[in-house]
C-alpha cells in the first residue's frame, strides 16, 4: 500500500492516531501531525512511498504539533518532536510542512550514522550517481529539479546516504526543497513539476517543496555506484561552464559537506578517498541556463 | 638540534592517507584531523612514510629535488624546513631526537 492508496479520512486518522508510518529509502518514519498543511504536503509529496503497518519497525517517531500557551489563539506555531522531545523552536504554523522536512533533515543527518550523511544532492544515469555536494545558495536544487526534469534519477535533493564501503550511495527521495527565484524558475522549466504550496517567510525565505517522481520512490532500494562530483556554483548573468577539479580539492569538499564525518574516523576517509577515487571531479557555474546546464550533464552520463 | 635532524613521521601507523596526482589527503589518527597537502607538503610527507624510522633532512631534500628534477638548493632547503615545521604543527611529523 501507498500513501496515495489512503482516503483523506483515513491518512487524517493515522496523523492525529496511531501515526503514518511510511519507508522512505533506508528509513522508517512514522509521523503524527493535525496541521492540515502537513496533511496536504504528505499526501501530494509522499504520494508514492510505501505505508507500513504498525507493527513494522520505525526509524524515527516525529511528530509537528501545535504547542501549548497563548499563543494558539494569537498567533499560532507548529512544533516539532522527535521521540516526543522538541529539540527546536517552534515556526509559525504556516511553516508546519517545511518544518516536517527539516525535521526529517536533521533526524537522518543526526542519526544515520551507518552511512556518511553528505549535504548535497544525489542524481543518478546509467547506474552511476551525480552528487552536488554545495552550500545554500548554490543553485544545488534547482539544478537538482532541472535534472530530474530531464529524465536523471532523484536519491535525493538534501542528503547524499554514502556506504561506508564508498562504493554505494543509497537513495532517500523525498521532495525538492525550493527557495525564492527558484521555485517560478523551475515551474517554467518544468511545467509538469507538482509544486506544493509556496510558504513565505520562513528563514530561508519562500519555500516550496516538488513532489519526486513515481520512479524514483519505487526505486528507493537500487542504490548507484559513484560517478562524478560536482561542485555546483550559480551566478547570476553568468555563461555555463565545467572544469575539472582537483581530487583532492573535491575530497576536502566533500569532507566539509559531511554532517557525521567526524564520527566515522578512518573509516570516513577511507570510504569518501574511495568514492573520490571512483568519481570525475569537476567545478560548474551556470547562471540560470537549466537547458544547457542539464545538456551538458546529459553528455557526461552518454560518454561514461 | 642537529644541524642535520632525523625526521619522521609522527606515528606512521596512524596516518591514511591518499595521493592524486601530485596532492595528498591525509588522516592523522593521533588528532581525528584530515589535512590536504598541497605539492611540497606532499613530497615531504610522502617521503617521511617511506621512512617511519626517520631520514636525515639533508637526504629529505635532495631526494624531493631529484624527484622534481631541480637542485637542492638553499631556497628549497628552507621550504622543505617549512613544510616540516608545518607537519611537525599538525603531529604529523616530529624530530628525532639526537
Amino acid at each position: 500500500m501507498i500513501v496515495a492508496d489512503l482516503s483523506a479520512g483515513e491518512l487524517r486518522r493515522r496523523l492525529t492516531g496511531p501515526g503514518l508510518r511510511i519507508r522512505v529509502g533506508p528509513v522508517a518514519a512514522e509521523i503524527r501531525s493535525s496541521f492540515d498543511a502537513v496533511q496536504a504536503g504528505l499526501a501530494l509529496h509522499y504520494a508514492a512511498h510505501d505505508v507500513l503497518t504498525a507493527g513494522d519497525f520505525a526509524d524515527f517517531r516525529v511528530s509537528v504539533e501545535r504547542p501549548l500557551g497563548v499563543r494558539r489563539w494569537f498567533a499560532p506555531q507548529a512544533l516539532f518532536r522527535f521521540d516526543g522531545n522538541s529539540m527546536f523552536t517552534p515556526l509559525p504554523a504556516a511553516q508546519a510542512f517545511p518544518l516536517l522536512e527539516w525535521g526529517l533533515n536533521w533526524c537522518v543527518s543526526t542519526h544515520c550514522h551507518q552511512y556518511i550523511v553528505i549535504h548535497a544532492a544525489v542524481l543518478e544515469r546509467n547506474g552511476r550517481a551525480l552528487l552536488l555536494p554545495a552550500p545554500p545558495g548554490s543553485g544545488k536544487s534547482t539544478l537538482c529539479a532541472a535534472l530530474v526534469a530531464r529524465g536523471w534519477r532523484l536519491l535525493s535533493d538534501e542528503l547524499a546516504l554514502v556506504e561506508l564501503t564508498g562504493r554505494r550511495i543509497v537513495p532517500f527521495p523525498r521532495p525538492i526543497s525550493l527557495k525564492n527565484r527558484s521555485i517560478d524558475t523551475v515551474a517554467r522549466f518544468w511545467p509538469d513539476a507538482a509544486i506544493g504550496a509556496v510558504v513565505p517567510d520562513t528563514l530561508k525565505g519562500s519555500v516550496a517543496h516538488v513532489r519526486p517522481p513515481v520512479d524514483s520512490v519505487r526505486r528507493g532500494d537500487e542504490a548507484a555506484t559513484p560517478g562524478w562530483v560536482v561542485l555546483p556554483r550559480y551566478e547570476s548573468g553568468a555563461t555555463t561552464r565545467i572544469s575539472e577539479l582537483s581530487k583532492a580539492e573535491a575530497f576536502m569538499r566533500l569532507v566539509e559537506s559531511a554532517f557525521n564525518y567526524d564520527i566515522h574516523g578512518r573509516a570516513g576517509f577511507e570510504a569518501l578517498a574511495e568514492l573520490v577515487d571512483a568519481s570525475a571531479c569537476h567545478a560548474f557555474t551556470y547562471g540560470g541556463a537549466l537547458d544547457e546546464a542539464v545538456g551538458m550533464f546529459d553528455r557526461f552520463a552518454q560518454a561514461a | 638540534m642537529s644541524r642535520d635532524p632525523l625526521w619522521r613521521p609522527f606515528a606512521p601507523d596512524a596516518v591514511a592517507s591518499r595521493s592524486w596526482n601530485d596532492e595528498l589527503v591525509v588522516y592523522n589518527d593521533v588528532t581525528g584531523s584530515t589535512h590536504h597537502l598541497g605539492v611540497l607538503g606532499s613530497a615531504v610527507m610522502t617521503t617521511l612514510l617511506l621512512h617511519p624510522t626517520g631520514i636525515a633532512q639533508t637526504a629529505l631534500v635532495r631526494g624531493i629535488a631529484d624527484d622534481a628534477g631541480v637542485v637542492a638548493d638553499g631556497d628549497l632547503a628552507a621550504a622543505v624546513e617549512r613544510a616540516l615545521a608545518d607537519l611537525s604543527e599538525l603531529r604529523l611529523a616530529t624530530a628525532v631526537p639526537a
